[in-house]
C-alpha cells in the first residue's frame, strides 16, 4: 500500500490511523530485532498522534495526504524530548530541545512519526554496520548490507514497517540505501529542503529528502517539506510547485541524455543490462533517448571527497579527542581531513564551481540523465571489496562512484528499482535532473512507474 | 604533520590515515593546478544574509 492508497482508506473509514499505527509498532516489534533499522521506537507518543489524526479528521480537519500516515526519520535529524544520537557515542544521550525543520513540516501535514532510524556512524559511510547500535540488515536478505548512511530508512520502508522515512544525502546516503532495499529515494536540489535541526557532516554537501514505496509517495513527502527556511543559511528561495505528478503522465518528448563516458564503465553485468531495459521502457513510452558525453566525473568525485574530508572534520574536531568513542572507519576519515591542508579544501570548492559550470552546458541538449545508482548490488554485510569490471575496488569507493558527484554539483536525483538480480537483490536507475527540476525528474520516474518499471514488493520476513 | 595539528594518533592508526590521503592527494594536486586565478571557491559570504 502506498501513501496514496492509505490516506484514500483512512478517508473511507476502511480503517483508522490509530489501527493503521499499531499495525506499524506491531511490525516493528516483530521485524525489527531482524533488521535492527531503529534505534528509537516512540510508539506511545506515535498512538497519541494518531488519536489526534484520526480526530482532526473525524471533525472535518484535513491535513493532506499524509495525515495520520506512519513515517519515521533517520536519527540525525533533531526531535524535540526524543534522543537524538547520530548514530555515535559521542550523542547517545543527546535530548534536543526543539524539532528539526523537516520534523515540524511533516508533523504539521499531519504525518504519525514512529520514531529514530539507524544509519551509518555520524552519516560517515555507506553500510550502515554501526559499531555502537549494531547493523542494520537488508529486508531483501538479512546477510546483506542496506547501504547507508540512510541505511534503517532503507530498511523500515523496504520491509513495509513505514510508508516513508526521512535520510540524509552528502555523498549518496539516500540513493544508495534506496537503491540496496528497492525502495524510491529522493535527493532534492542543495537548499530546496532544510537542513535546519539536523546533524551537519558537511556543510555544502548535506541535502535531505524521502524514501518512499513510489515515486508519487516521494513527492507527497516533498511537497510537505521543501521550501524556504530562515534558519537555514543554504535555503533557496526559489518557488516550490507542486511536485505530485499527475495520473498518465507522459514522457512523450523529453530528451534523455544517456552518457557514452563514466556512468556505464566498471557496472555488474545484472546492473547494467536492468538499467539499459529502463531506458529502453523510456523510448518506447516515446522519450528520446541522446548519448551524451559529460564532464569529467571522476575529477569530481575526488573534488567532492576533498570537501567532504575537511568539512566533516571541521564538524567533529572538538570531539577527537575522544577517540575510543569513534568507529574505526569513521575516526579514519575524521583524521584525514584534520590532515588535508586548507589550501586544498578551497582549490576544492573552486574547482567545484568550474565543474559546476561544465555541467549546466549539458542541460541544453538533453532535461535529464538516465545513469545507475551504484554500479553493484547490496554488498554482503563486512565485505570490504567488490570485484567489478575485472577490478577489485573498495566497496566505499566503488558504491558511492555515481552519486557522490551529485552532491557536489547540487543537483536533484532520484534513485528507483528498475529490476532484481539472479540473487534477488534490487538494481536501481538515477535519474538526474537541472536544479530545482524536481517536479519533471518525478514526473519521469511516475511515468516509468506506470509504463512498468520496478520490482515487486519485498518479500520480507518470508526470505 | 598530526602531532603539529594537535592530533594524538597512534602509530598503527596512521596506516589507515596517510595511505588513503596520499592517494587523494596525488588525484586531487593535478586537477587544482590550471585553476586561474578568478576561479572563486563555491562557498561565498554574502553580506545581506545576516542583515
Amino acid at each position: 500500500m502506498t501513501i496514496r492508497e492509505a490516506a484514500e482508506s483512512l478517508r473511507a473509514r476502511r480503517f483508522s490511523a490509530v489501527e493503521l499505527t499499531a499495525s506499524a509498532i506491531a511490525r516493528i516489534e516483530r521485524y525489527n530485532p531482524k533488521l535492527n533499522a531503529f534505534i528509537t521506537v516512540t510508539a506511545e507518543r506515535a498512538i497519541e498522534r494518531a488519536r489526534q489524526a484520526d480526530s482532526e479528521l473525524a471533525a472535518g480537519r484535513d491535513r493532506g495526504p499524509l495525515h495520520g500516515v506512519p513515517i519515521a526519520v533517520k536519527d540525525l535529524f533533531a526531535t524535540r524530548g526524543v534522543r537524538t544520537t547520530a548514530g555515535s557515542r559521542v550523542y547517545e544521550n543527546y535530548l534536543p530541545s526543539a524539532d528539526a525543520t523537516v520534523v515540524e513540516k511533516l508533523e504539521a501535514a499531519g504525518a504519525v512519526n514512529l520514531g529514530k532510524l539507524n544509519l551509518h556512524e555520524l552519516a560517515y559511510g555507506i553500510t550502515s554496520a554501526n559499531p555502537h547500535f549494531g547493523a542494520v540488515r537488508n529486508p531483501w536478505n538479512t546477510e546483506h548490507s542496506p547501504g547507508g548512511s540512510s541505511g534503517g530508512s532503507g530498511a523500515a520502508v523496504a520491509a513495509g514497517i513505514v510508508y516513508a522515512a526521512m535520510g540524509s544525502d552528502t555523498g549518496g546516503s539516500i540513493r544508495i540505501p534506496a537503491g540496496f532495499c528497492g525502495t524510491v529515494g529522493l535527493k532534492p536540489t542543495y537548499g530546496r529542503v532544510s537542513r535546519h535541526g539536523v546533524f551537519p557532516l558537511a556543510y555544502s554537501l548535506d541535502h535531505m529528502g524521502p524514501l518512499t514505496r513510489s515515486v508519487r509517495d516521494a513527492a507527497i513527502v516533498l511537497n510537505a517539506i521543501a521550501g524556504h527556511d530562515r534558519r537555514d543559511p543554504a535555503s533557496s528561495r526559489h518557488p516550490v510547485v507542486d511536485y505530485v505528478p499527475d495520473d498518465g503522465c507522459g514522457i512523450r518528448g523529453l530528451r534523455v541524455g544517456f552518457p557514452d563516458n563514466f556512468y556505464f564503465e566498471r557496472l555488474d553485468g545484472e546492473v547494467e543490462s536492468a538499467v539499459r531495459g529502463a531506458i529502453a521502457r523510456a523510448e518506447a513510452l516515446g522519450a528520446e533517448v541522446k548519448p551524451v558525453v559529460v564532464p569529467d566525473v571522476a575529477a569530481l568525485n575526488v573534488v567532492a571527497r576533498v570537501i567532504l574530508l575537511a568539512e566533516a572534520s571541521a564538524v567533529m574536531e572538538p570531539y577527537l579527542d575522544k577517540r575510543d568513542q569513534f568507529g574505526a572507519d569513521v575516526l579514519a576519515l575524521l583524521d584525514q581531513g584534520c590532515l588535508l591542508p586548507a589550501v586544498d579544501y578551497v582549490n576544492a570548492q573552486r574547482l567545484r564551481r568550474r565543474m559546476q559550470r561544465e555541467f549546466a552546458r549539458l542541460w541544453s541538449a538533453v532535461d535529464c540523465l538516465f545513469i545507475p545508482t551504484t554500479p553493484n548490488t547490496a554488498p554482503a554485510i563486512g565485505e570490504t571489496t567488490i570485484r567489478l569490471g575485472g577490478r577489485e575496488e573498495d566497496v566505499r569507493l566503488a558504491t558511492t562512484r555515481l552519486v557522490r558527484g551529485i552532491n557536489a554539483l547540487g543537483l536533484p536525483a532520484l534513485s528507483m528499482p528498475c529490476g532484481l538480480s539472479a540473487s534477488g537483490l534490487p538494481i536501481s536507475l538515477q535519474i538526474v535532473g537541472p536544479p530545482f527540476e524536481e517536479a519533471l525528474i518525478l514526473k519521469i520516474g511516475a511515468a516509468l512507474e506506470d509504463g512498468g518499471v520496478g520490482i515487486p514488493p519485498c518479500p520480507f520476513p518470508s526470505r | 604533520m598530526a602531532k603539529a595539528r594537535g592530533l594524538e594518533v597512534p602509530d598503527r592508526d596512521m596506516d589507515r590515515i596517510a595511505g588513503p590521503l596520499e592517494t587523494l592527494e596525488e588525484a586531487f594536486r593535478p586537477l587544482a593546478k590550471d585553476l586561474k586565478a578568478e576561479d572563486e571557491p563555491a562557498t561565498g559570504f554574502r553580506a545581506e544574509e545576516t542583515a
